[in-house]
């Protein structure tokens, strides 16, 4: 049952942050380029505005993309708000290094530590962990898994296929295994809870939202994300006063940073896994994969790593560099890395639970009264000319038709339905005007009598 | 509940390019009535085998979804030509799916074991030259 635009909260909550995904209203022109290209149909016009329904928004940021407005957009923490903590530490996620042309990877750590940050942390060590363990659950398991590292295509399957919930690999993403590891290491080291601030350098608002609504872990270990587009220029410009750092003396995690991009997941498994895995990026395509395995029509795959964005994180809104760019840059680093670090280890990947579905989109929970409106459903689909041209404000006749059923919308929203009922209104009219007063319908009635 | 019928379409034989719309279209409608989402995944696969067994195997036919309180019931008929012996059909990896069906990744011979895998009961009423019937029965 949808809830629509206004939240139910329970009680002695105020306001629950629930999506980074944002509208600036001043902007929308109500033109409905979002609501069509929304991969979970979540996005309705309403008085002009392009308004979010919660409970399906999974902030994969296609709104953003698609919209020539700008009017849809993101919000992260500041570069500055770094100060309020005494003890800053950055997660650098290896899509960013993508963004420098193939500038020393430790160079650009070397500049976020002159920007501040106490630790400068790569995420890529995490994520070749991550791989490791990866090999070794799919080497002990014979199920088909699909990568959870990306939360908004968790978000998609809890949400679209929650019968393929239980294929998502049981492992926190290596943000989060990365986050928890600094910050046990950081408290471990003396230093006080308040006076640390674990910032993530975010790619997509889908990953800023963990932070306020995890997936999979009980609680984020990150405290802020900041946007890559709001570090871009400061790193930049403090890349030049940085000296080329002298790699032979460094562990670089290159093949780690191949994770930024979408088959770098595939590359860190065994040559035999590779063989029987799939790489499947940007959005609708995911989708497209989704429902093929939801109909058990994908063979010889034992594992999937799926991204919301094309191209993967280098293909997230808030990177500056274009993905194309970024992806082969990416690719050059990735080629320097011979192996993957060895004694990184130390994270907990294990999840505290399950990934667990989510019941959205039931016209009723009595199935007797969902089968009254199903019917109500398919006579309202009838009624409606099926264009899908969604000036309704809804992306398609069959979204507006259950709309409708569930009473937050009316036939009159349909232009065509509309155009036709003032086409009506309007023969009644003319027939009306035809009709004489009595005193003047004097002849007929003598017809009929004579 | 009593029995009501929640969907039913008419298949080509041969059409590949609609194939996978009714199981597709279904998967859609048990989300709406809010069965649960193993049930729905079961019904889904058996109503998409069918499907499909309708497009490569016979000469065209229906299917027809059911829901009552207790179950869902998925009945595939066609209009010929039967299959002559049920038993081997159903070993796995049998398969009577020419090079051009293969090529495409369908007619591997484990349809029928999915459809019987996936069910909690399945009934087939067939023989040679004849029409045949599948009922698979998904308890809710």
């Amino acid at each position: 049952m949808f809830v629509v635009f206004a939240t139910a909260k329970p009680m002695g909550v105020i306001s629950v942050k629930k999506h980074s995904v944002l509208l600036r209203e001043e902007l929308c022109k109500g033109c409905t380029n979002c609501v069509k290209n929304c991969p979970t149909k979540a996005i309705r016009v309403h008085n002009g505005k392009a308004m979010i329904r919660d409970e399906l928004c999974i902030d994969c940021a296609e709104c953003i993309r698609i919209c020539a407005q700008h009017a849809k957009h993101s919000q992260t923490a500041e570069l500055e708000e770094m100060s309020d903590y005494k003890y800053p530490i950055a997660l650098v996620p290896p899509s960013f290094y993508g963004q420098f042309r193939g500038v020393n990877p430790a160079r650009v750590r070397m500049a976020l530590f002159k920007l501040g940050f106490e630790e400068v942390q790569d995420v890529s060590l995490a994520a070749e962990s991550l791989s490791r363990k990866t090999c070794e659950f799919l080497m002990g398991n014979s199920g088909i898994y699909i990568s959870s590292s990306c939360p908004v295509v968790v978000r998609l399957i809890k949400i679209l296929y929650p019968e393929l919930t239980e294929h998502l690999i049981p492992f926190k993403a290596p943000t989060d295994a990365m986050g928890e590891k600094v910050r046990a290491d950081a408290l471990a080291k003396g230093i006080k809870p308040e006076e640390l601030g674990v910032f993530l350098l975010t790619p997509c608002p889908g990953k800023n939202t963990t932070v306020f609504d995890p997936v999979g872990v009980k609680t984020s270990p990150i405290d802020k994300t900041i946007a890559v587009s709001l570090v871009y220029q400061a790193v930049l410009s403090v890349l030049e006063k940085v000296a080329d750092v002298d790699e032979g003396e460094l562990e670089v995690p290159y093949l780690g940073i191949g994770w930024g991009q979408s088959g770098g997941e595939l590359q860190l498994l065994l040559a035999q896994m590779q063989d029987s895995s799939l790489s499947v990026s940007g959005i609708h395509r995911v989708k497209a994969l989704l429902d093929e395995f939801s109909r058990n029509n994908i063979k010889g795959v034992r594992y999937f790593e799926l991204s919301a964005c094309e191209f993967g994180c280098v293909g997230g809104v808030f990177n500056v560099v274009n993905p194309f760019q970024a992806r082969s840059d990416l690719r050059r680093l990735r080629s320097r890395g011979k192996s993957m670090i060895e004694h990184n280890e130390g994270y907990d990947f294990d999840l505290p639970g399950r990934f667990e579905p989510l019941q959205i989109g039931r016209l009723d929970g009595d199935l007797e009264r969902a089968m009254e409106k199903l019917a109500q459903l398919e006579e309202e689909i009838a009624v409606l000319p099926g264009l899908d041209c969604a000036a309704c404000g809804a992306p398609d006749c069959q979204t507006l038709a259950e709309d409708i059923v569930t009473g937050v919308a009316s036939r009159s929203d349909c232009i065509f339905l509309l155009r036709k009922q003032m086409g009506d209104l309007a023969e009644t009219l003319s027939g009306l005007l035809r009709e004489l007063p009595p005193v003047m319908k004097k002849e007929k009635v003598d017809d009929k009598v004579g | 509940m009593q029995e009501q019928t929640l969907l039913q379409s008419k298949i080509e034989q041969g059409d590949f390019t609609r194939g996978g719309e009714v199981s597709s279209s279904l998967k859609d409608v048990l989300r709406k009535l809010g069965i649960k989402s193993e049930t729905s995944r079961r019904v889904t696969i058996v109503t998409y085998e069918l499907e499909m067994n309708i497009i490569i195997h016979s000469l065209g036919g229906e299917i027809e979804v059911l829901i009552s309180s207790e179950q869902i019931k998925v009945v595939a008929t066609d209009r010929g030509p039967g299959i002559p012996d049920v038993e081997k059909a159903f070993q796995p990896g049998f398969s009577t799916a020419d090079d051009f069906v293969r090529g495409m990744g369908f007619g591997a011979g484990m349809g029928l074991n999915n459809i019987k895998h996936y069910s909690d009961q399945l009934t087939v009423e067939t023989g040679q030259g004849k029409k045949s019937k599948f009922t698979a029965i998904i308890c809710l």
